[in-house]
């Protein structure tokens, strides 16, 4: 649509005033960060521009605090969020492929039943899954900790809606050439389903990286604790410097940031079709 | 609604499956075995996701209507039939009450507002602008940060010495107190839930704006609709579904809400912030009323059933 010029002006400053204000905590806690234990209130009262721009700091809050049991809980939340993607795809893959191109009696009724599933929101029903969990024998372990995100009905969907878009003329071929289903799926569905497999491996991910509920009801011990309750836990000491809360949400902040910074674009993509598509 | 949709969906795509595989009236005994054996296989390749969600979400759903109903008693560990006694104790309390109060007001201002906001946010970063991407994904960034991360930046920011006082005092504005009193704390945490979610239910708005074909803005062009008419006569209602979604689950998450809770505020000052979920996680772990906190379970999940149930009603007839 043509606009004029004037209009692209003020258009551009509203959005930019937006980003930048949308993002200025990330950023002001990302120069926190820097300033040694509580020093970042120094610039703050009256607002110094040393509160927005990262010299003169060091990264001692950061050595502190990878000293501590946040470490700990950095690697506990790496793994479980790589178990997570790992297992979550192996067991929604399959789902979804024999939902989008194998017609077999009561497939309606299943699809229909993930759907409706996967509209449960999972912390309602943590509280008394945690209660299973502890009859099962489950709890304070880690996979007390993984299996409850694996249930994910929207990965199975969007890798479903993916999955039907690939022409079956090429599935056909394929069955010409002798290939099995199990192999016609390895090797040449999911080759073509990068997109489809990134995007839905991402909200796998993000389910466990922003999890907090769950973990706090199940990893109790310290060893088995994850990143975002170890520092929440931290921030309740009152002997803890401030310094190091804000390099451990820095921390948490940017990992998950990288990981949007290549794949926002499938990330996104994925998140619409779980909106608008159904 | 979604499964209706879904299963029209499959009925057309895989009409040439039908054909081959179906099972027909007068199938021969050969083909009745192979509709066996793909039935089969597609179970199989379906059994560990069935399985998974049947055991990490249907059965906690029936365990907490079972358990609503039970007394365990904290001596013994025993548990026994109660019938309603949970519930009543919950409706006659007036804690619970103003549980309820608490997180009716704090969703019925929240959800709106970040629905209006992310639309609004949508509707710029979805023009054509320079950098645009850039500014969309600033916009996008808090989306990722967990949400106990986003309580804690909050927290700090909110200190009497954090970002927005040295904000206030720039500006010339007096310092505000934000979580320590009782009249702002649940406004501070709706700020900070709002931020952490503006730029999640913006991807989906921007979405719906790219389904409204071009030649719907040509020819209000041609017509010489200005931007406002065209925003609202076009691009809005267009839009009403994308909203509605974004409502609906908004308000879920919201409903939801605890982390900020369980982290700085403890339901307090004075029970201003006490969301349900803080409220059944305090009575089920803190005070051990594992029925009771079981029953205010099925009563919030009950309760969203109702709210998404309305909300998806009113929504429709609107558009009708």
């Amino acid at each position: 649509m043509r606009r004029s010029r004037g209009g692209t002006i003020v258009l551009t400053t509203a959005a930019v005033f937006a980003a930048l204000a949308v993002f200025l905590p990330v950023w002001w806690v990302f120069v926190s960060s820097t300033r040694p234990g509580n020093s970042y209130v120094e610039h703050m009262a009256p607002l110094s521009w040393l509160a927005f721009v990262p010299v003169g700091g060091d990264l001692t809050n950061y050595s502190g605090l990878l000293s501590g049991p946040f470490l700990t809980g950095l690697f506990n939340s790496f793994l479980v969020a790589g178990l997570t993607i790992a297992f979550g795809l192996a067991i929604a893959v399959p789902a979804a492929y024999a939902l989008a191109t194998i017609d077999f009696p009561g497939r309606g009724i299943v699809f229909t039943f993930i759907v409706l599933v996967a509209m449960i929101p999972f912390d309602a029903i943590a509280i008394p899954l945690s209660g299973l969990f502890q009859d099962w024998g489950l709890s304070d372990s880690y996979a007390g900790l993984v299996l409850p995100a694996l249930a994910n009905g929207f990965a199975i969907f969007v890798l479903r809606q993916f999955f039907m878009g690939i022409p079956s003329e090429l599935l056909e071929a394929a069955e010409v050439d002798g290939l099995g289903r199990i192999a016609t799926l390895w090797r040449i569905v999911l080759p073509l389903s990068k997109p489809a497999l990134i995007g839905a491996g991402m909200m796998l991910f993000l389910s466990q990286w922003q999890a907090y509920l769950w973990p706090l009801l199940i990893g109790t011990s310290p060893e088995r604790q994850l990143a975002p309750i170890a520092l929440a836990n931290l921030s309740t000491l009152f002997t803890v410097d401030l310094g190091q809360i804000f390099a451990g949400s820095f921390v948490l902040t940017i990992i998950p940031m990288i990981l949007l910074l290549f794949f926002q674009k499938q990330y996104t993509e994925s998140l619409s079709t779980t909106g608008l598509k159904g | 609604m979604r499964p209706a949709t879904a299963t029209r969906r499959t009925a057309r795509s895989t009409g040439r499956a039908v054909r081959r595989t179906g099972p027909r009236p007068s199938g021969s005994g050969r083909r009745r075995s192979r509709t066996v054996r793909t039935t089969l296989v597609a179970f199989a390749m379906l059994s560990p996701a069935l399985l998974a969600l049947v055991l990490m979400r249907v059965v906690p759903m029936i365990s907490a209507v079972n358990q609503s109903f039970r007394h365990v008693s904290l001596a013994t560990g025993d548990s026994e039939f109660d019938g309603l006694a949970n519930y009543t104790h919950l409706l006659t309390d007036p804690g619970f009450h103003s549980v309820l109060v608490v997180t009716l007001v704090f969703n019925l201002v929240l959800n709106p507002a970040i629905v209006v906001l992310s639309t609004a946010l949508a509707l710029l970063t979805a023009q054509r602008l320079p950098l645009v991407g850039l500014w969309r994904s600033m916009i996008f960034v808090p989306a990722a940060v967990p949400g106990a991360v986003v309580a804690l930046i909050w927290s700090t920011a909110l200190e009497p010495d954090g970002l927005v006082n040295a904000l206030l005092e720039f500006v010339g504005l007096p310092p505000q107190p934000f979580l320590t009193s009782s009249s702002q704390a649940a406004f501070s945490i709706g700020i900070m839930v709002t931020w952490g979610a503006l730029g999640y239910w913006m991807i989906f708005v921007i979405a719906g704006l790219k389904d409204i074909p071009d030649s719907l803005y040509e020819a209000a062009a041609l017509d010489g609709a200005g931007w406002w008419r065209r925003l609202v006569s076009i691009t809005l209602p267009l839009l009403k579904r994308p909203m509605a979604f974004v409502l609906i689950a908004c308000t879920v998450g919201s409903f939801l809400l605890f982390a900020p809770v369980q982290i700085l505020t403890k339901g307090g000052p004075n029970g201003s912030t006490n969301l349900i979920m803080f409220d059944i996680y305090n009575r089920t772990y803190l005070l051990g009323d594992v029925g009771v906190g079981q029953a205010e379970v099925v009563i919030l999940m009950l309760l969203l059933a109702v709210i998404v149930a309305v909300q998806f009603r009113l929504l429709r007839e609107e558009k009708a």
